[in-house]
């Protein structure tokens, strides 16, 4: 495996010497500098592998963690709880304070968004900053991983996880059969009947599973996460109704049972109301394949039962 | 000049001295307050994303009216419990809201005897705010006595509001003026919507709950959100009715309404705390929506006279019909999706009045 | 009975004391006027007798005090006249003298046919049945002034108070007004207290004037008496001539040097 690695990495770095690098696969040894271009068309050069690298991102958290540049990672922002051993800081994504980030001396800044001024900021104090935004599609994550593989010198990294899930994925769904008529999922948000539709990376993730979103009727309110009225759910019947309300609303099957009029949908009958970690139905890393794990099992019971 | 009848001389109890140019609410009016409202209702129950016809809305309504129920048949079930547990409730709680956040603008702008008072000049709108921040921020799902947290935080954040602003007014001029208590308010409103944007903006994960709860939506609990609601309104709307003659003795001014034998104070406290009481309890279940409560008494001024005698009743008739149509508004425009409710009413009032204002001539107020 | 009876009653607005130990006797059924320079006093003793002032002191009327009372009590025992009074837009003027019957309502109560008769024949009375249904806006000075004292009459309160009847009428319109007290006065056996800068007018009309100077009362009695250059000319630093019209009181004419 070694040489392997070490022939490809000379190889490379032979033909690209000096040059602007070219997306993945990259390789272990570092491959820099590098001019990567983020989600708001923002281009960043990285000069060198980054070791100290602060992530305002609770997605990204989980992507730079889980391709292996954790060790490379000095701070993480307030809402970045996973993995638990990430460096925890009060540093917000959403109120970014240039100097408080500053302070960490980093070499890297990894974000959601360009929120405050925040790419500005950082660019005017000569820190890279790169902008990884939610995802559209499963593929955007997985170009997500492998970009930051690439940013952080960990490219075989990213590149086996994306491997990894596709091939979990593609497990998942080959278990589940092609069912007789197209099956309904209602996701909320919140319990004022917010929810996503296909055009969302959580919408585009049922997509796969085969299900049909009740949300897409309604993109005329909302392109993304619109809000429902309580009578076009009822009378929609969806088969299955995931819950991502647990911590914000408190929401589960026995709530959502007493709610008026809601006790004759499909899914309230047969009980397949699903709570799901909000963290994990909001963010677009490596979890996804967990909220794949647990819905998956649901879906082929309403496939069992519509059969 | 004068014709001297003899020292105190009563009129003869039996002559017939008619007294023209006394403010009466026209028949007209009251007939077509309640007509719209009927029409609004029966649009409100027709119309929705989920397509029910003529003949299903009437049996589903007639299968719950006692001995006559048990004779109705065929009724869908499925739509049947939209119309029963969805659609009529929210009628019902929009007649509720818009009736009463008008009726209260009116009761405002009378003990204020400022065209710009709404029923949230003196906090109610940021002390209900706060109430809900912080309970869909911190306590979320949560119930106490059974009942929601948020709309119970809210209507306590409302009184809080009013309450202070009243505590505030008296220590600094001693309630003697109105022009005292709605500074009071504007201090109070001002400090709580400070703690309610701080509250919101760092609690990120509910940021988008707090927004569609402060822009206003009639949340379906059902029955139960109406029967909430029903009593505080109803007491509420009883006491300004009985006060409406008050209301329009006020328009002279503080002083001279004093020595009309009028005691003011005890009147603006008593209008106040009605209005406020009927306000916070259908902001708690409605949010704040805007606008209702200035457009519709001002555009009955114009329209059919300036009086309390006139503008109190009618205010809760046509501010009924409006918030009901506006509801259904926010439910069809975007169908299925919904819009705030606060974004039609002021997207519609605003126009509205103008026109009216254009139309009539607009004597100072 | 309705005499009014101020003892050792004094106001300040805050810190400033604008009344001091005021002493005065007025009798039932006559017409007395407060006159003085500006900053006298004048409409404060009237506000104080309307309870719309704060005062230290006793206020008697008809030998029951001010004090112990209830809103409505005064407003059945006085009636007051503002300088300016305010004029609601879109209110008419039934309506608005309607409101004088305020006092004999309870809280929550309504107008009854008798009240509406009882307005009804003061708006005969002063000519203003015609304007019945007219807007309050729509009215000159003259018959905002009329429509004024009509409401004051609808409470058939026995203690008239009226502060400055006169300000921006004209001579005509001035007699006209001070005529019409006088008459109702003694039909209706008022009390009529009256802060009036016309000097010449208030001699006319006043049975007594008192004068009053920063506060303090500095003489009280019948106009002849009050009426005098020293005096005029002293507390009002002005250079008069007192004109005697033989059997239509005096005249105060300003002298210019």
């Amino acid at each position: 495996m070694r040489a392997h690695h070490l022939l490809v990495a000379g190889v490379l770095f032979l033909a690209s010497c000096g040059g602007s690098a070219s997306p993945p696969p990259a390789t272990q040894s570092a491959h820099f500098p590098v001019t990567l271009v983020g989600s708001t068309g923002v281009s960043v050069t990285i000069t060198k592998q980054p070791h100290r690298i602060v992530s305002l991102s609770p997605t990204a958290t989980e992507m730079l963690f889980a391709i292996g540049a954790g060790p490379q990672v000095v701070a993480v922002d307030d809402q970045s709880n996973f993995p638990a051993s990430a460096p925890h800081t009060k540093l917000s994504g959403f109120q970014p304070n240039i100097e408080a980030i500053a302070a960490y001396a980093p070499d890297l800044v990894v974000a959601a968004d360009d929120i405050g001024g925040l790419v500005h900021g950082l660019q005017a104090v000569n820190i890279p900053i790169l902008i990884e935004g939610p995802a559209k599609t499963i593929d955007d994550s997985y170009r997500q991983m492998v970009q930051l593989g690439t940013a952080t010198g960990q490219g075989a990294g990213a590149d086996s996880v994306v491997a990894k899930e596709r091939s979990d994925v593609a497990a998942i769904v080959a278990t589940l059969a092609k069912p007789t008529r197209a099956l309904k999922i209602y996701h909320e948000l919140d319990s004022t009947y917010y929810t996503a539709t296909s055009a969302t990376f959580i919408g585009q993730v049922y997509k796969v599973l085969g299900l049909s979103n009740i949300a897409d009727a309604a993109t005329g309110a909302a392109p993304d996460y619109p809000q429902l009225s309580a009578e076009y759910i009822v009378s929609s019947n969806p088969d299955l109704i995931v819950l991502a309300d647990t911590n914000c609303c408190r929401q589960d099957r026995g709530t959502v049972a007493a709610r008026p009029g809601w006790s004759v949908i499909a899914a309230v009958k047969s009980g397949e109301v699903i709570n799901v970690d909000d963290d994990v139905a909001s963010r677009w890393g490596p979890r996804m394949i967990d909220f794949l794990r647990v819905v998956a099992p649901h879906v082929r019971d309403i496939e069992k039962q519509a059969a | 000049m004068l014709g001297i009848f003899g020292p105190r001389a009563e009129p003869a109890a039996g002559a017939l001295i008619a007294l023209g140019g006394l403010p009466r609410l026209r028949w007209v009016w009251g007939a077509a307050g309640f007509a719209s409202l009927l029409i609004a209702a029966a649009v409100g129950a027709l119309v929705g994303p989920v397509h029910i016809g003529l003949g299903t809305v009437f049996a589903a309504l007639l299968s719950h009216v006692p001995w006559l129920g048990s004779s109705v048949s065929g009724v869908d079930p499925g739509q049947a419990t939209i119309l029963w547990s969805l659609r009529f409730p929210r009628v019902v709680l929009g007649a509720l809201v818009g009736g009463m956040l008008a009726t209260a603008g009116a009761a405002y702008q009378g003990v204020f005897r400022n065209p710009l008072a709404d029923p949230y000049l003196l906090g109610a709108a940021a002390g209900a705010n706060l109430g809900a921040t912080l309970a869909i921020a911190f306590a979320p799902g949560g119930s106490f006595i059974g009942v929601n947290l948020v709309p119970l935080a809210a209507f306590a954040g409302a009184g809080a509001a009013v309450a202070g602003a009243f505590a505030l007014g008296r220590t600094v001029t001693g309630l003697r003026t109105a022009t005292g208590l709605i500074l009071a308010g504007v201090a109070v409103a001002a400090f709580f919507n400070a703690i309610q944007t701080y509250v919101q903006q760092s609690q990120t994960n509910s940021l988008r709950q707090v927004y569609s709860w402060i822009l206003g939506r009639l949340v379906t609990a059902g029955w139960d959100g109406v029967l909430l609601v029903l009593p505080y309104v109803a007491l509420s709307l009883v006491v300004i009715y009985v006060h409406r003659r008050l209301l329009d003795a006020l328009s002279v001014g503080e002083d001279e309404v004093v020595t009309l034998g009028v005691s003011v104070r005890r009147v603006r406290l008593i209008v106040v705390i009605a209005a406020t009481l009927g306000t916070a309890a259908v902001v708690a279940v409605a949010g704040t929506i805007a606008f209702v409560g200035i457009i519709v008494p001002h555009t009955i001024r114009l329209l059919a006279g300036r009086s309390y005698r006139v503008v109190v009743p009618l205010s809760m008739l046509f501010g009924a019909a409006f918030i009901v149509l506006a509801d259904t508004a926010a439910r069809t425009v975007v169908s299925p999706g919904e819009l705030p409710i606060g974004v039609i009413t002021a997207f519609v009032g605003a126009p509205f009045f103008i026109a009216v204002m254009r139309s009539t001539r607009v004597a100072a107020l | 009975m309705s005499d009014v009876l101020l003892a050792g009653v004094s106001v300040s607005y805050g810190t400033k004391p604008v009344l001091r130990g005021l002493d005065l006797d007025v009798r039932s059924g006559e017409w007395l006027s407060l006159i003085g320079p500006n900053g006298a006093g004048k409409t404060t003793v009237l506000r104080a007798i309307a309870r719309l002032a704060r005062f230290e002191g006793d206020i008697r009327i008809g030998g029951r005090a001010l004090a112990g009372m209830g809103t409505r009590d005064v407003a059945r025992r006085v009636a007051m006249l503002l300088q300016e009074p305010q004029m609601p837009a879109g209110m008419t003027v039934s309506q608005y003298v309607l409101l004088g019957r305020s006092p004999h309502l309870g809280y929550l109560g309504k107008e009854s046919g008798k009240d509406r008769r009882i307005v009804a024949d003061i708006l005969r009375r002063l000519a203003l049945d015609e304007f019945a249904s007219r807007s309050l806006d729509q009215l000159s000075g003259g018959e905002r002034q009329r429509v004024a004292i009509a409401r004051a009459l609808a409470q058939r309160a026995p203690v008239l108070l009226i502060d400055e009847p006169t300000t921006s009428l004209d001579m005509g319109r001035q007699q006209a007004v001070l005529e019409l007290i006088d008459e109702l006065r003694a039909e209706q056996e008022l009390t009529v207290i009256a802060a009036m800068h016309e000097l010449t007018l208030a001699g006319q009309y006043s049975d007594r004037l008192a004068l009053l100077v920063q506060g303090a009362l500095v003489a009280v009695g019948p106009p002849d008496e009050i009426l005098t250059e020293s005096a005029i000319s002293d507390h009002y630093r002005a250079n008069v001539r007192i004109v005697d019209m033989n059997g239509s009181g005096h005249a105060v004419v300003p002298v210019r040097k």
